[in-house]
């Protein structure tokens, strides 16, 4: 109850701070304009020009040849075939970028509507960005393809029943068939049929990238800003000690830890409220605005569970910097260090897949590294809470360790 | 009267240093105790021992019967702070302020909103209630400063320097407002200064603190009374044993000793230490503790006289505090 006092007269405090609102809430909808436009255009259909891409057609069939017309006309890409081995020895040779292999089963599986996989390989040293507008072209034809082959699957087998069924139970009436046509269109939006596979191969493996440049911006920013509260917190802290009034708390029949817990809640409830203004923005306002929008994934339920554990690393992050930092300017200048520095390089604006090839291991060590990689799984790679358990625990794990630091160093006198 | 604090043996060490070295002392209830000393005489720290805002190093205390290193979270529900500093949210209002320092001591709801307007009445401020205190002026800032460590009703009030950089209006103000809640509710004062003046109008007794100790401890009066009829400081140019001694035979006189001169200022770096340097004062320097300075002023000067000796300087200084501590110290309260 105390801890919950000293949080409501914390909240009252920063809510009065027109800047700090300003800083907290507005500027990260302005870096997102800014970034998503100009990040977003890098991976429109309009700034692409007419690259040439090796293709590899492991299957020959109907549904692959329709899938070349499309990236050579619809995507404004120019196809040329290779053999698999041949192909593969000039990528290897860097002679070319980036190849894309059509399946054996490319055809049959679509007809019978089961899911198949388009593989989009690039050489290590491929353009990133080029190869990122290949592949948003690859998936716009794939994805056309995918709902067409879909609804044909569907009449195909609807029409197949119908010739084996007895004459009184003739039941595929227009109106069937037209709902049944519209569920497969909806099916299509969430679970399309082709799927566009990217990897790079490297020493160590493949690696699968299916970030979109520009969409990386919402969770990057909402990362950024969410740890730029721990700021706001160890500031709090410290104008706490620095006004005095951080001695009456101490005086008051209270416990350190209900103290330090009340000063840390406003962090969680400021994180939590950033997220929902930033993604609110995100989803629906860059939709508005005409810009490329992200969604919350498939399960947005485990968004919300990974934006609480960042908003706990966060206030864990502001109590230790407050224990860290010994003056108002010490803590700016930490602040700029761990939280925008590394905010910069955790993946803000950049996509992980870049950030994993730039930076190697050492981005591991940032905690909003993780942060991004657990968002970016779930809104932009559709995946679900299973495959990001490691990311929840690292950041779970850095909660922990800057919460015992910053305990261990916490100045209460 | 049982006593409602007693210290005994308390210390507070910061590695080598000993900001507090083993000081004793008792407040009775109802008493207004004071504690008299230089800035960085160990008086907050003190107080920051007694109110749990820092853990002694050794020695132990008791409030209302209750230890404070077992049983502190007691303690603090019967102590209220008015630390030195302005310690409130200058963006809320004074009323914002009262009501969260109520909440922390567990008052809610109507008795709250009652205890709110109870200290802010006290202190005058009814009207200027739901003003940011950023708008307040200093002497007003103080007053709600003392009102936060009034809103639970503490048995026992830590006022630390509470007059610092208060125009003498709000000085004369809180003045009031101390006796008032002695008086008239019986609340328990430790009030620590560096204003003599202050603890000789509030306190019934005073502990005269200096470099972590206790040097002199009694009621205003009897403190006083160690210098008798104040204190006579006479510049001559030679000072024997002998001329002490006739000086203290004199009428009036209680006693006469020589001033150590002042100790020299270290040295910069790159001095050389064999430089000759200018002495801080050329003259010897007798104090002398009169009985009655009147008498002994008349009776020193004339004796001088006829010993003719001239005098290079006189300084007489009335009974009070300030000048028992420099008797006791040999330094100043505001040096």
């Amino acid at each position: 109850m105390k801890s919950l006092s000293i949080a409501i007269k914390d909240l009252q405090i920063l809510f009065k701070d027109r800047g700090e609102v300003i800083q907290l809430f507005l500027l990260p909808l302005l870096f997102i304009i800014v970034f998503s436009g100009a990040l977003g255009a890098l991976g429109g259909d309009d700034e692409v020009e007419r690259l040439t891409l090796p293709v590899v057609d492991l299957d020959g069939g109907e549904a692959a040849q329709s899938l070349l017309a499309g990236l050579d006309t619809a995507g404004g890409l120019r196809t040329e075939l290779y053999e698999h081995a041949n192909a593969q020895a000039q990528l290897e040779a860097n002679d070319i970028n980036r190849m894309l292999v059509i399946p054996a089963d490319f055809t049959s599986g679509t007809e019978q509507g089961e899911q198949v996989e388009l593989t989009l390989i690039s050489h290590p040293n491929a353009d990133l960005q080029e190869t990122e507008a290949v592949r948003l072209v690859i998936a716009g034809v794939a994805g056309e393809l995918s709902l067409e082959s879909q609804i044909l699957a569907s009449l195909r087998q609807m029409g197949d029943m119908q010739a084996n069924a007895p004459e009184e139970y003739q039941i595929f009436t227009t109106d069937r068939v037209l709902a049944q046509a519209r569920s497969q269109f909806e099916l299509s939006q969430t679970r399309p049929l082709i799927e566009v596979i990217e990897t790079i191969p490297s020493k160590e493996g493949e690696r699968e990238i299916v970030q979109s440049i520009g969409l990386v911006a919402v969770s990057g920013i909402a990362v950024l800003f969410v740890f730029g509260t721990a700021q706001v917190t160890a500031r709090s802290i410290y104008d706490e000690k620095k006004v005095g009034s951080f001695r009456r708390l101490l005086a008051a029949p209270m416990s350190k830890s209900a103290l330090l817990s009340g000063k840390m809640l406003p962090n969680i409830i400021v994180g939590l409220i950033q997220f929902i203004v930033i993604f609110a923005f995100g989803v629906f306002g860059l939709k508005w605005l005409g810009l490329n929008a992200p969604s919350l994934g498939n399960e947005p339920l485990s968004v919300v569970l990974v934006c609480f554990v960042i908003c706990l690393c966060s206030t864990a992050f502001g109590i230790f910097i407050a224990a860290l930092a010994r003056t108002e300017n010490q803590i700016g200048g930490i602040a700029s260090l761990l939280v925008w520095g590394l905010g910069m390089i955790g993946g803000a604006f950049i996509p992980i897949a870049f950030l994993d090839q730039f930076l190697g291991p050492v981005v591991k060590v940032i905690p909003q590294y993780w942060a991004n990689r657990a968002l970016s799984s779930l809104m932009l790679r559709d995946l679900g809470l299973a495959d990001v358990t490691t990311e929840i625990a690292a950041l779970l794990g850095f909660t922990v360790l800057f919460f015992l630091i910053g305990l261990w160093r916490f100045d209460f006198d | 009267m049982p006593a409602i604090l007693e210290v005994e043996n308390l210390t507070k060490k910061y590695g080598d240093f000993e900001a507090v070295k083993g000081i004793s002392f008792s407040v009775e209830e109802g008493e207004v105790f004071g504690l008299l000393g230089p800035n960085g005489a160990g008086k907050t720290q003190t107080i920051s021992m007694l109110t749990g805002v820092i853990p002694p190093t050794s020695g132990s205390a008791r409030i209302a019967g209750h230890d404070i290193k077992s049983d502190m979270n007691e303690v603090k529900k019967i102590n209220g702070l008015v630390p030195q500093d302005l310690a409130l949210y200058p963006t809320l209002s004074a009323r914002a302020n009262l009501n969260f320092f109520g909440r922390i001591y567990g008052l809610g709801g109507n008795e709250l909103k009652e205890r709110v307007e109870d200290v802010l009445r006290i202190v005058a401020l009814t009207d200027r209630a739901d003003q940011k205190i950023d708008e307040y002026s200093g002497g007003m800032k103080r007053r709600v400063n003392i009102a936060a460590g009034l809103v639970h009703q503490p048995q026992l009030l830590f006022l630390d320097e509470p007059t610092v950089g208060v125009d003498p209006q709000s000085r004369n103000h809180i003045f009031e407002s101390v006796q008032r809640l002695n008086r008239e509710r019986g609340m328990s004062v430790v009030y620590t200064s560096h204003y003599m003046e202050e603890v000789e109008l509030l306190c019934n007794r005073v502990a005269i603190i200096d470099e972590g100790k206790i040097i002199a401890m009694d009621t205003v009066k009897n403190l006083i009374g160690i210098l008798g009829g104040g204190m006579i400081y006479i510049g001559l140019e030679e000072v024997d044993d002998a001329l002490l001694e006739q000086l203290t035979g004199l009428g009036g006189v209680k006693e006469a000793m020589l001033v150590p001169p002042p100790v020299a200022p270290p040295l910069a770096e790159g001095e050389d230490p064999e430089k000759e340097t200018e002495p801080v004062t050329s003259n010897p320097i007798v104090k002398i503790v009169a009985e009655n300075s009147q008498q002994a002023v008349v009776n020193v000067i004339s004796f001088l006289n006829d010993q003719d000796r001239p005098l290079t300087s006189l300084e007489i200084l009335e009974p009070n505090l300030e000048s028992v501590f420099l008797h006791l110290t040999g330094k100043k309260l505001r040096e």
